[in-house]
């Protein structure tokens, strides 16, 4: 059970409240990663795009993840009041009402599946529909409170973006386009989970089972490491379809030796332990933050490939 | 109803009085809903406006609406100057001659 959030002293919200209201941090690995999908579907089946047209699918993207935040905030005002980290969100921190982060949330849901549809074809409105859903109900209402691979399954959400980036393009969804969301959805794991290792005592507090809580920092270490081992041959898995080239192969071969050194020391360490060092937290930390570097690159790469003509096919496959 | 008296009827209800801060954060939420809202307007605009330039606008193309309940199928669609107009829930196997007649006017 949680305890019961203190009441929030009385301020006026400011643009930028409603702007962290749609978790703007996440919105834009979201869209990047929308983006790559939209780039390489283009590039891949020669399927030419209005440039106005895939600026609105992405924005469409944008504010679909906007909304999802919002409802998120919204349905997690009470735990996020709890724990330091999440404090001084809008609604916990009294800047906005939790019903008009609802209301916002809804509204932009509508308006940005609306857009989608308009700018490319109901395929890619669709997948935005269902992953608000997967976000806002299935992860935030249902998983996240409930059993501690919350963020496995949940990260589908979050693995949405290039197949809708895809599907916008060419209105459908190959195989291609599902290995990229597979990346994504390996790669949450010991993304999340490095940062739970850190702040387990207040998940705890709030009552929400995150792994660390309930199974232990050394098993969460453990499942690290398991994800980042099929994390890393799958992200070399463009390659053999054809979809990423030899900058692509080598960025993600390179990162992902890396992120896998990054795991293996996370695993033979005591981070999240009660008894661990400040090395050890600070290694945790490290991971967090090179896991968003990973993505970001490995991403980069694909557009980089797609979007310059840079692309040179790795012989072979 | 022994108390006929509507709702705050002969109670004085004093004015709401915002703070300025208050007063300057709605003028500023406002101005934002405005502008997102015309942004919106903007986009709907413009997706229409390349969706109309690109899309096929020919008599045969079946973009128009149908009264008969969509666009026609290519077999159900006549040739417009070829055939004269018939009567409603007539076919072209109805209005045809039986075999062996020549239709009135016919060239020998």
């Amino acid at each position: 059970m949680t305890d019961a959030p203190a009441t929030p002293a009385k301020r006026y919200a400011t643009a930028s409240d409603y702007v962290n209201l749609m978790k703007p941090r996440i919105m834009m690995l979201v869209v990047f990663t929308a983006a790559a999908g939209l780039i390489a579907a283009a590039s891949v089946t020669q399927t030419p795009i209005n440039p106005l047209m895939g600026a609105i699918a992405l924005l469409a993207v944008a504010l679909g993840s906007g909304a999802a935040g919002a409802i998120n905030m919204w349905f997690d005002s009470d735990i996020d009041a709890i724990m330091t980290r999440t404090s001084t969100r809008p609604i916990p921190s009294g800047a906005v009402p939790r019903e008009e982060a609802l209301a916002m949330g809804l509204i932009m849901s509508g308006v940005s599946v609306m857009l989608m549809w308009l700018a490319s074809n109901w395929l890619a409105a669709a997948l935005l529909a269902f992953s608000i859903f997967y976000y806002g109900v299935i992860y935030t209402m249902w998983l996240k409170r409930s059993t501690p691979q919350n963020i496995v399954i949940g990260g589908g959400a979050g693995a949405f973006p290039p197949v809708i980036g895809w599907a916008a393009v060419t209105g459908n969804t190959p195989l291609d386009a599902w290995i990229l969301f597979a990346i994504i959805f390996f790669w949450t794991p010991p993304h999340f989970w490095a940062l739970s290792l850190l702040a387990h005592g207040e998940y705890e507090k709030a009552g929400v089972p995150m792994l660390p809580v309930t199974h232990g920092a050394k098993h969460t270490r453990l499942q690290m490491l398991i994800y980042t081992i099929l994390l890393v041959p799958l992200a070399l898995a463009p390659v053999v379809t054809g979809l990423g080239g030899w900058i692509y192969a080598v960025t993600a071969g390179v990162l992902g030796a890396v992120f896998l050194s990054y795991a293996v020391r996370v695993f033979l360490s005591k981070a999240g332990d009660d008894d661990c060092t400040g090395a050890e937290k600070k290694l945790a930390r490290s991971m967090f933050l090179f896991s968003i570097l990973y993505l970001f690159v490995v991403f980069a790469a694909l557009i980089l490939e797609h979007a310059a003509g840079l692309y040179f096919a790795v012989k072979g496959f | 109803m022994t108390d006929s008296k509507q709702p705050y009827e002969g109670e004085f209800i004093p004015a709401a009085h915002l703070m300025p801060e208050a007063v300057a954060a709605r003028k500023k939420r406002n101005l934002w809903l405005g502008l997102a809202l015309l942004g919106f307007v903007v986009l709907v605009a413009i997706t229409t406006m390349i969706r109309l330039a690109n899309a096929n606008l020919s008599e045969g193309a079946g973009f128009y609406y149908s009264n008969s309940g969509g666009s026609a199928r290519e077999d159900e669609r006549m040739p417009i100057d070829d055939q004269p107009a018939l009567p409603p829930g007539m076919t072209q196997e109805q209005a045809a001659p039986p075999p062996g007649i020549e239709p009135e006017g016919a060239p020998e």
